[in-house]
């Protein structure tokens, strides 16, 4: 695309959102670029291995079986830091990740490739606690939660958004939140606290079968979608970048990533004659943000790239720029353009304030609360289907995943050092705490089968300590590499204490008999706010300091939406961001 | 369950060019415990690979002891798989340093990375002691007062380790792209060699964890004594018992060891400040190498990504028979149900009637808007 009117930098949850707007709905050419490999792409056939096309417009290019292909299911060929196919890096993968300088006991985990983070996600869904919108100081008034809730829908029905399927995990977690006196709640706009059925962002499961008998403990038939199977296949393989069902087309895998749900409406545009066109460019890393001196404001004009097989730079120009690029590299890039920064570019980071607390059952009581199952399997039914909810204080969900994933979230992963040292306050409802390693280690994960855990997402509010800065001592070939702080505030350990309480007593009251708490360090998955609107962003999203110059990601939240999973918050604002660029400048 | 290592020409993606070798004498009985590493040509020297081989035995152990309780599958641990050669990999391939982007550091206007924090040359020959020679490297004459010098002086010991030398190989400023290193490490009748096409943090973080237990037990922290655990390529790190060992890491996690000890660690590594991330992937990488399929790469388990080919299958591994998981599958037959019938209750935005107090239950004051 020689002459875009947008270029929207980053493909990930939001920047597919942005343009397919812009372009559907505004008629607007969009170019996207991405810094990461597009996987499931006939043009870069080997992603990882070679350099393959340079740019894809057209939606016939996605190829679903090439995509089962590259995503092979297996957790550490997906999961792994540092060599993963869903890590932060250049696609070569003969190459190290990109560096971020994290001084801290902390996990950073993110995906750099078309999808994002959202390749390697559960598709929850939640809208954000009203009051988080309404009734929150950070949040800028000219947008109500009212207002947010038609782009909500929107983005609902076209990722396929509805309550997720409860499997022999889900059975359990729902017989201890009612034991424990919890209500079930029906509404996705949430201002009470009760349990619920997960808004995932996943397609109904066997919607079609392959034999026309319905999914459930008694089908023998094929989950090929050539056999004629529809929509979810209950495989708890979501961080390994879910390609299912299988042969299914890009567009017809089961769970809506943003590189399922709308890359493909974005490049629709291209071949509709009454939208506008839709360009996107992976292995393209932005390391400017170009600008003219205006009188007062300075604009943006365009962006220079570097591509991350050859090396090769360019400029780019284009009328308005899009900043999507997530909450470490758009004030990265923010900062390494040198444009103003007035003390608030970078900070008031949030990211829930997880925890993670694991209950482990035994066979009994796991039987008798589930006759036909008898295990819990983690490994089936979607990741996180069922979640509790406590505006105000925050929420949590109850997660299944694979073995690897387990051990370490479960056991390898906390800030309360080794169990064997670690005691525990005979008053807390948890019977151990801190890492499990050797004999306890290795028993714990034989019970793999019949054990669950609840992340605890904790309303963790923006601080101006926490955020992302240049680093003064590393560079790499795109300029300052990321610093990287997050410390929680003392309300944010109250809250976290509470929910972490409420979590081990609804183990207990399902009949657990262990329960763990993890007590986790910062793992900043769950990203938020780092160039918030209300401080670096006007109400439009668009930044004060920079005319035509956009931000269209999670960084743009003015706070953490109360603990929700922010991928919808994120989409909706998104959504309206796009709407706001065409009404103001074309 | 050792796989059997054997050189070929797609390991050379990996690591770019093994220069030199591995052991130029295989005298020293010693060693007798770091043979298969010795073997092996990606291997690393024998004081790198039997400090993470010491940290893989404190985490996942072999564990006779559960036969009885849970059956013959769970008595093998993370050294049967050669679990070390998993962290030595990712923390080789960590972090690359372009070599335009490195200063010669002559020039003090230069805003590039300066090649002084990247280099590192430990000689222990003209020292009396171990202490003594990283002292000479910080440039050193005393120690601050929270650091009890003889106490340190009398635990560290960097094991048979003689020199250690990390270095540009060939440094062209002017061309673009990844730098390499060379490391050797000298003991007393071997040499190892290797040029690394990433920051070689492998090496380098035994020596931070030698001198961090050497405070540990000058401080007498340990609650075990140490001795000889079947590591004799390591230091003092690896003379703690299981326990110590991890106590030990924990101490510049939770404990201020970092702080103490910046000084002495600085010439070491590029940055002290990142250690504290460290010790999170060092516990955390058994959970992405021993519990995932990743023994199952078998001889490719240590080559590039694109080069690794499944030898086991992945529902087969070792931890996979101690866990009863299956492995990926495209689907699965299982009961389910919505829990809200007709789905959730959701009217138009114009239609919402929102409860005036949308303060939450339990909102706690805080934050910094």
């Amino acid at each position: 695309m020689e002459d875009p009117d947008v270029v929207v930098i980053g493909a990930g949850a939001d920047g597919p959102v942005t343009a397919a707007r812009l372009a559907r709905e505004h008629g607007l050419d969009v170019l996207v670029l991405e810094a990461g490999p597009w996987h499931g792409n006939s043009k870069w056939p080997k992603p990882h291995a070679d350099a393959g096309g340079t740019v894809s417009t057209d939606p016939d290019d996605l190829d679903g079986k090439l995509m089962d292909e590259q995503y092979t299911h297996r957790e550490a060929d997906a999961n792994d830091p540092t060599w993963g196919y869903l890590r932060v890096g250049p696609a070569d993968h003969s190459r190290a990740p990109w560096f971020r300088n994290l001084h801290q006991n902390a996990f950073i985990w993110q995906v750099s490739a078309v999808g994002g983070t959202t390749a390697h996600y559960f598709g929850n869904h939640p809208r954000a606690y009203p009051h988080a919108i309404d009734e929150q100081e950070h949040w800028p008034d000219e947008i109500s939660y009212e207002d947010l809730v038609p782009y909500y829908q929107l983005n609902e029905e076209v990722t396929s958004t509805q309550q997720a399927p409860m499997t022999a995990a889900e059975e359990v977690f729902i017989e201890g939140a009612e034991n424990a006196g919890f209500d079930k709640l029906d509404s996705l706009n949430v201002t009470d606290t009760g349990w619920r059925p997960q808004p995932n962002a996943i397609e109904e499961p066997g919607r079609e079968t392959s034999n026309g008998e319905p999914l459930d403990a008694d089908y023998e038939g094929s989950f090929s979608y050539d056999d004629g199977f529809r929509g979810d296949t209950l495989v708890g393989d979501h961080f390994q970048g879910s390609s299912t069902p299988v042969d299914a087309p890009v567009r017809d895998k089961a769970r809506k990533s943003s590189n399922v749900g709308w890359v493909p409406r974005a490049l629709d545009a291209t071949k509709d004659p009454e939208m506008g066109n839709v360009a996107l460019r992976p292995n393209t890393f932005v390391t400017n943000i170009n600008t003219n001196d205006g009188i007062g404001t300075i604009e943006a004009t365009g962006v220079d790239v570097r591509d991350t097989w050859s090396g090769d730079t360019e400029t780019i120009e284009a009328d308005t720029v899009v900043l999507a690029a997530g909450c470490i590299e758009s004030p990265r890039l923010w900062l390494n353009s040198d444009l103003p920064d007035d003390g608030w570019v970078g900070k008031g980071l949030t990211t829930h304030w997880f925890d993670w607390v694991v209950g482990v059952y035994d066979d009994e009581t796991v039987a008798e609360i589930n006759p036909e199952a008898e295990h819990m399997d983690p490994y089936i039914g979607q990741n996180s289907a069922a979640r509790f909810d406590k505006p105000g204080v925050g929420g949590m969900e109850d997660i299944g995943m694979s073995p690897g994933l387990v051990s370490y979230a479960d056991y390898l992963f906390t800030e309360a050092g080794y169990s064997f040292d670690t005691p525990v306050d005979p008053d807390e409802p948890w019977d151990t705490r801190g890492y499990v390693v050797g004999k306890e280690l290795k028993r714990r994960m034989s019970n793999y089968k019949q054990t669950k855990a609840l992340l605890i997402l904790t309303d963790d509010l923006p601080r101006k300590e926490n955020g992302v800065s240049l680093n003064d001592s590393f560079s790499d070939e795109h300029g300052a590499v990321p610093e990287i702080k997050w410390e929680p505030h003392p309300d944010d350990d109250a809250k976290r204490d509470e929910l972490s309480r409420i979590a081990a007593r609804i183990h207990k009251e399902a009949g657990a008999e262990h329960v763990h708490r993890c007590e986790w360090p910062p793992l900043l998955l769950h990203m938020q706010s780092s160039m918030r609107m209300g401080k670096v962003l006007d109400a439009n999203a668009e930044a004060k300091n920079v005319n035509r110059l956009f931000v269209a990601d999670h960084s743009a939240l003015a706070n953490g939406v109360g603990g929700p999973n922010p991928t919808n918050s994120g989409q909706a604002l998104a959504l309206r961001t796009a709407d706001r660029i065409a009404d103001l400048y074309y | 369950m050792t796989e059997n290592d054997n050189p070929s020409a797609t390991r050379r993606g990996v690591v770019k060019g093994i220069g030199g070798l591995a052991a130029l004498s295989m005298s020293n009985a010693t060693f007798a415990n770091a043979q298969a590493a010795l073997d092996d040509p990606l291997s690393s020297d024998p004081h790198t690979a039997d400090t993470y081989r010491a940290i893989v035995d404190a985490i996942i152990p072999r564990t006779p002891e559960l036969e009885d309780e849970l059956g013959p599958e769970h008595v093998p641990g993370g050294l049967d798989v050669e679990l070390e050669k998993f962290l030595i990999w990712d923390f080789n391939h960590f972090q690359e340093i372009r070599s335009e982007l490195v200063s010669d550091g002559l020039d003090l206007l230069d805003d590039g990375m300066s090649r002084d924090r990247f280099e590192v040359t430990l000689d222990l020959d003209d020292f009396d002691d171990a202490l003594d020679a990283l002292m000479d490297l910080a440039d050193l004459d005393v120690l601050d007062d929270d650091l009890n010098e003889r106490a340190l002086s009398e635990r560290l010991t960097f094991g048979p380790v003689n020199r250690y030398k990390s270095v540009f190989k060939d440094l062209d400023t002017d061309t673009e792209g990844p730098a390499e290193f060379e490391v050797t490490v000298e003991t007393d009748d071997e040499q190892y060699q290797r040029v690394l096409g990433n920051y070689p943090y492998a090496p380098a973080f035994p020596l931070v964890f030698d001198l961090v237990a050497a405070e540990f037990l000058a401080k007498g922290n340990n609650h075990d004594e140490p001795g000889d655990y079947d590591f004799p390529g390591g230091g003092t790190f690896t003379r703690l018992s299981r326990e110590d060992r991890l106590r030990c890491l924990w101490t510049i996690v939770d404990g201020g060891a970092v702080d103490r000890l910046d000084d002495l660690i600085e010439p070491l590594i590029p940055d002290v400040g990142i250690l504290k991330f460290v010790v999170m992937a060092v516990n955390g990488l058994h959970g992405f190498g021993y519990y995932t399929e990743w023994s199952g790469y078998g001889s490719t388990k240590t080559d590039t990504p694109n080069d690794r080919e499944l030898e086991v299958d992945e529902g087969e591994v070792q931890s996979r028979q101690q866990t009863n998981y299956p492995g990926p599958a495209d689907g699965y037959a299982a009961d389910w149900r919505h829990a809200i019938e007709g789905g959730f209750d959701d009217p138009d935005a114009d239609e919402l009637e929102l409860s005036d107090d949308l303060t939450g239950d339990d909102v706690v004051a805080g934050g910094d808007a």
